[in-house]
């Protein structure tokens, strides 16, 4: 059987359609500062039964049949992209930064697959007919089902909630970031044995075999088979056209561990990620190269993938409002409560554990992907699915606004939330040293002054603190809980022995804990930054009162 | 700055090297030098060992600790039993596949000793200077200390070269493309970042107030632990400097390698481990 002329030209026109629809709705929503997924999703539902096979049944039909060979090849295509999208998913899985978080992260990341696991798996068990159950004999696995699905996080959509607060590299950021990392792994593998306990009457092995040979896989691929790539990946970035040599290494591997484990029974996109995990190890594996294959799947097959999503399901006949509310609701308990109860215990505040529940309630393109296969396989109803879109889309949409409401200040980083307008003072001091005792006096009266002012003069002398555009910053690490920082703004200059020379008028005298050295260099980045344009910073020498030196300060 | 040193002395090719680079530590830093042999003490032995020394054209006092068991374990034991406070041992640049999982001896000893530790690579039987230090660091106060350790170690080998490295990596950096669209955003951001990065360096060395051998400092990007210590072999540094891993690592931390870990399995040069 093969297509005729006008089918393969149906075929390349929809295909284009598609990706012109993904990209278009795309674009408006990530206008909207809103991830593009959801433009992408939306993209399919107009496209789909939805929409235009609503007002234009002839379209649908024509373009995106639900039978036929257009709809062989189309699905080809949409299958091609989920591997693609989970191999991708897994180079940037990086266990070893699990590991090395430790405690605080898997602590966090099992308590948010546990809780919110139990608590689908028994509203899906004792209320079945909520949830549209499709087949009352596969009740156990229906149930397994919905706890995986709510227990799942999503990494890109935590990610790039992450780069936009710019708070990758702190220790909030890191626990998320590996927790989600750890929850992606457990998530698709309890995923991976249900599909295979379903698919028993189809496969050539069973349960046990399936779950033996999906064991020695594993074990090879990670004891022997990183160690390979990691030998391979060098040779191919200098032997071989770079980067096209590794990325076609990169995708012929993922193709292969996926074509083996849909063969032993478990889906392909299990061996994808897989495999995806144990290249992205390498330490040879350049951070080039991630981009470039992120930025390959991402613009042209993942979308793909999202589109036909719309295409299949019709999203207004399917709508299920009170199942919808009801998985919204179980899904943001049990993630966040699971997750901020694990990283409450870990030693985080109770601010930055909310900050890390929430962020790790987004689920994203992972729940769409786990919701589609389970919708193929017969496990779920199409209406429970819409609800699990609804809640995926949901979910990432509130992560970033809600962390950034429980961030006191996003852009300003550490500086202001040790510094206010009632530790500003105005000075007309004329000796370095007098000066410096005049800040001292200004901080709290519970600190040891003398010990702080002798610290503080000992590092003056070691090596002066001038740094540059009128800017000094006397500092030492004093036996205190927290940072405290008061800023002089002095009518004349002072000989700070600053690096450009010029006499220092606006003075930060910095005190931080004894033990914490990152923090103290966080603080005094923050305030050099600050200072970098000369004409900025002689406008603040107008200034009268704390308050206005205080927003001036925030906006330089 | 170290009283006692000990050396974990086998009859091997390199044995005698050994003898002599921990000849010339121990007259540097004028400590006491103890040998630690493991294996039964009887005559034939002694005889054998004492043949051996004098083969490799060792002059100075030492002291032989004897000792019977697991070697690894033993000489830890008879380290912190006689305050051994740096210990010297040989290594294999790497080890073998299976090796590498069960873990020599010479790796046991890196991973747990709780005195520093210098390992040697490539031993020499006419020993020479360490002129160039590469020292990986945190901004943490072990990192000062290790710092500090390496400077002091420096100074007096006269070295002409001493790097302060330091490497850092956002994980799942590259995934935040599937919803950021632009590529420009995220370079951007990274770079951003690296900036903050170099001039917290800056200021952290700054705050040490080191004189006397020239510092450069450098700021990677890449997996941790392992960037800068492909960095020290890149430049083939004479000794590259850590600081010992904070945790036990365990045969989890060899499977899933992370910074100090990625140095033991491929050693970039020789090293020393600072606790």
């Amino acid at each position: 059987m093969q297509m005729s002329a006008q089918q393969i030209a149906v075929f390349l026109l929809s295909i284009s359609i598609m990706l012109f629809a993904a990209k278009f709705f795309g674009e408006i929503l990530n206008k909207l500062k809103q991830p593009a997924i959801v433009g992408e999703m939306l993209a399919g539902i107009i496209l789909g039964p939805t929409i235009f096979g609503y007002l234009i049944p002839g379209f649908s039909e024509t373009f995106f049949p639900q039978s036929g060979l257009i709809k062989i090849a189309l699905d080809g295509i949409t299958t091609l992209a989920v591997v693609m999208l989970l191999l991708v998913s897994g180079l940037e899985v990086d266990l070893s930064m699990v590991i090395k978080q430790g405690r605080a992260a898997i602590t966090t990341s099992v308590l948010g697959i546990i809780i919110p696991f139990v608590i689908g798996f028994a509203a899906a068990y004792y209320s079945p007919d909520l949830f549209h159950a499709p087949d009352n004999n596969r009740i156990f696995l229906f149930a397994l089902f919905t706890g995986t699905a709510l227990s799942i996080s999503a990494l890109p959509v935590i990610a790039k909630t992450l780069v936009d607060l710019n708070i990758f590299k702190t220790p909030v950021g890191l626990t998320i970031i590996s927790a989600a990392m750890f929850n992606d792994v457990i998530g698709w593998l309890i995923f991976s044995i249900i599909l295979s306990m379903m698919d028993v009457s189809h496969s050539i092995f069973n349960f046990m075999q399936t779950s033996a040979l999906i064991f020695a896989f594993i074990v090879i691929l990670f004891f022997v088979g990183r160690k390979i790539i990691n030998r391979i990946l060098p040779y191919l970035q200098t032997k071989i056209s770079y980067p096209g040599g590794v990325l076609n290494f990169i995708f012929i591997l993922g193709f292969l561990g996926a074509a083996f484990t849909e063969y032993i029974g478990v889906h392909a996109i299990f061996g994808a990620f897989l495999v995806g995990i144990a290249i992205g190890d390498s330490v040879h594996l350049k951070e080039h190269t991630r981009e470039v294959v992120q930025q390959f799947v991402n613009n042209i097959f993942a979308p793909l993938f999202f589109v036909s999503i719309g295409l299949r399901v019709n999203f207004i006949t399917n709508f299920d409002p009170v199942l919808t509310i009801v998985v919204l609701i179980l899904s943001f308990l049990g993630k966040i409560i699971g997750c901020t109860f694990g990283a409450k215990i870990t030693g985080f505040s109770k601010r930055e554990a909310l900050m890390i529940g929430f962020g790790m309630n987004s689920r994203g393109a992972m729940e769409i992907i786990l919701g589609i296969l389970a919708l193929q396989v017969g496990l779920i109803s199409e209406a429970f699915f819409v609800a699990l879109v609804s809640m995926a889309l949901l979910t990432s949409l509130t992560s970033g606004p809600v962390i950034n409401a429980l961030l006191k200040d996003k852009k300003t980083k550490q500086l202001f939330n040790f510094l206010s307008p009632k530790n500003i003072i105005f000075t007309d001091i004329l000796s370095k040293d007098e000066l410096i005792y005049h800040l001292i006096e200004h901080t709290p009266n519970k600190i040891n002054k003398k010990e702080v002012l002798s610290k503080v003069m000992e590092r003056e002398e070691a090596i002066p603190t001038g740094i540059a555009n009128y800017l000094a910053i006397p500092h030492a690490r004093v036996n205190i809980d927290k940072p405290i920082i008061i800023c002089a703004v002095n009518k004349i200059g002072l000989p700070f022995s600053a690096f450009d020379e010029t006499l220092s008028r606006i003075i930060f005298l910095l005190l931080t804990p004894e033990n914490k050295n990152e923090l103290q260099l966080q603080l005094l980045a923050d305030i050099s930054k600050k200072f970098q344009s000369r004409e900025k910073v002689e406008q603040l020498f107008e200034l009268d009162t704390p308050e206005k030196f205080y927003s001036a300060l925030k906006k330089l | 700055m170290y009283k006692n040193i000990g050396l974990a002395l086998t009859f091997s090719p390199t044995g005698k090297a050994l003898l002599k680079e921990a000849e010339r530590i121990a007259n540097l830093f004028k400590s006491k030098l103890f040998l630690i042999h493991i294996g039964k003490k009887d005559d034939a032995i002694i005889a054998q060992l004492n043949m051996f020394i004098s083969d490799s054209g060792f002059e100075s006092k030492f002291e032989i600790i004897w000792a019977d068991g697991d070697p690894a374990k033993e000489i830890l034991k008879a380290s912190e039993y006689h305050k051994i406070s740096l210990l010297i041992v040989g290594a294999l640049e790497k080890e073998s596949f299976i090796k590498y999982y069960v873990g020599s001896v010479a790796r046991k000893i890196m991973r747990k000793a709780s005195c520093n530790v210098i390992v040697l690579k490539a031993p020499s039987q006419e020993p020479k200077p360490f002129k160039k230090f590469y020292v990986s660091t945190e901004f943490t106060p072990e990192g000062e200390k290790t710092i500090k350790t390496a400077y002091l170690f420096a100074l007096m080998e006269e070295a002409d070269e001493f790097v302060i490295i330091k490497d850092f990596y956002i994980p799942g950096f590259a995934s935040a493309l599937q919803e950021l669209d632009s590529l420009n955003e995220l370079e951007n951001t990274r770079i951003e970042m690296q900036n903050d990065e170099e001039m917290k360096l800056k200021l952290f060395v700054n705050e040490l107030n080191l004189k006397g051998v020239p510092i450069k400092t450098v700021s990677l990007y890449g997996k941790e632990g392992w960037e800068s210590s492909n960095y020290a072999r890149l430049n083939s540094a004479d000794i590259y400097c850590i600081t010992s891993p904070a945790g036990k690592l365990n045969l989890i931390d060899r499977i899933f390698p992370h910074e100090a870990e990625y140095t033991f399995e491929h050693l970039p040069s020789n090293l020393l481990i600072v606790r």
